[in-house]
């Protein structure tokens, strides 16, 4: 037997197979079912969202926190510039030992 | 029957099954959804009857290949949106073709099953001249059929894309995850693997 007889019997065995009339009917549910479920999740995330970010902007209770937030980083940033000034300078003067000496050194 | 997940078209084909399971999901703005709709909608009528056949040959049975194929074309719709934007124009056939491989994969590793021959679907479409010609020719084509389940996975899936699908070596080669090179000479092995068992029968015959 040749290839291309081989060939030709493939493509007369492996005929594309038409899928039974139920099958489609029985997917298209599924995908309205799918669709419809996912727009009404999408829909309800949605008006969820607003109104919790609508009331989120109305109570007060809700402004303390940024307040205190804000607040609390302004001092640790100014806590932190400080600490680096002052390290700055004593980097400047000298540090250790040998700084040690050379304050002792003028003093006398 | 177990899912199998299935990446973009074109990073998916060649990534790992967890790469894989990242999920795309719709888009969220309705308008953009509706046009994703309504494209899906386009390929899954455009490509149903490829989808079933393919599982039909897989394994062996319809109610198994429709459940297959629904598995298929939901898998499908999850993954659409980023499959489309990844395509970059490319055909989504292979892409949905491999959705199914998956599955099918899944199906037989879970039930530790075996693809069975689909003896029924081996009727000769022009039937040849003749009560004798007509029975040599239905006994050819089973012969051939039996002869598909003896091959190696692989080869026998890239048969079925070929000539039940129609698929050339290039949406094969997408769909199997392999080079277009390895595709034809995985196909010229099936079919010469094939020809030596038929003659082979025929000489013990």
């Amino acid at each position: 037997m040749t290839e291309h007889a081989v060939e030709r019997l493939l493509a007369d065995a492996l005929r594309p197979i038409e899928p039974p009339e139920r099958l489609s009917g029985r997917l298209e549910e599924t995908f309205s079912a799918v669709a419809e479920a996912a727009a009404n999740e999408l829909s309800d995330w949605a008006e969820a969202l607003t109104e919790s970010e609508l009331e989120a902007l109305r109570d007060p209770r809700n402004w303390v926190r940024p307040a205190i937030a804000v607040t609390a980083g302004g001092v640790a940033t100014g806590a932190l510039v400080l600490f680096e000034l002052r390290r700055r300078s004593r980097q400047r003067s000298g540090g250790g030992l040998r700084g040690l000496t050379d304050e002792l050194r003028s003093r006398l | 029957m177990q899912s199998a997940p299935a990446g973009p078209p074109e990073r998916g084909y060649a990534c790992s099954v967890a790469e894989e399971k990242i999920e795309a999901g719709p888009p969220t703005d309705p308008v953009a959804k509706a046009e994703m709709d309504r494209a899906f909608e386009d390929l899954y009528r455009a490509h149903l009857r490829d989808v079933y056949s393919y599982a039909y040959y897989r394994v062996g049975n319809h109610h198994d290949a429709e459940d297959l194929t629904e598995q298929a074309f939901l898998q499908a719709y999850r993954h659409f949106d980023r499959a489309r934007r990844e395509s970059d124009g490319r055909p989504l056939r292979p892409w949905l073709i491999r959705i199914a491989h998956n599955l099918a994969s899944n199906y037989f590793r879970d039930r530790s099953r075996r693809p069975q021959t689909p003896l029924d679907s081996a009727d000769p479409i022009s039937a040849p001249h003749g009560t004798e010609a007509l029975v040599e020719g239905r006994e050819e084509l089973r012969n051939v059929m039996a002869g598909l389940q003896h091959l190696p996975d692989d080869r026998r899936e890239a048969l079925i894309m070929r000539f039940a699908l129609g698929m050339d070596n290039r949406e094969i080669a997408r769909a199997l995850g392999r080079t277009d090179g390895a595709t034809k000479v995985l196909i010229h092995r099936a079919i010469k693997q094939l020809q030596e068992q038929m003659d082979e029968e025929a000489g013990d015959d």
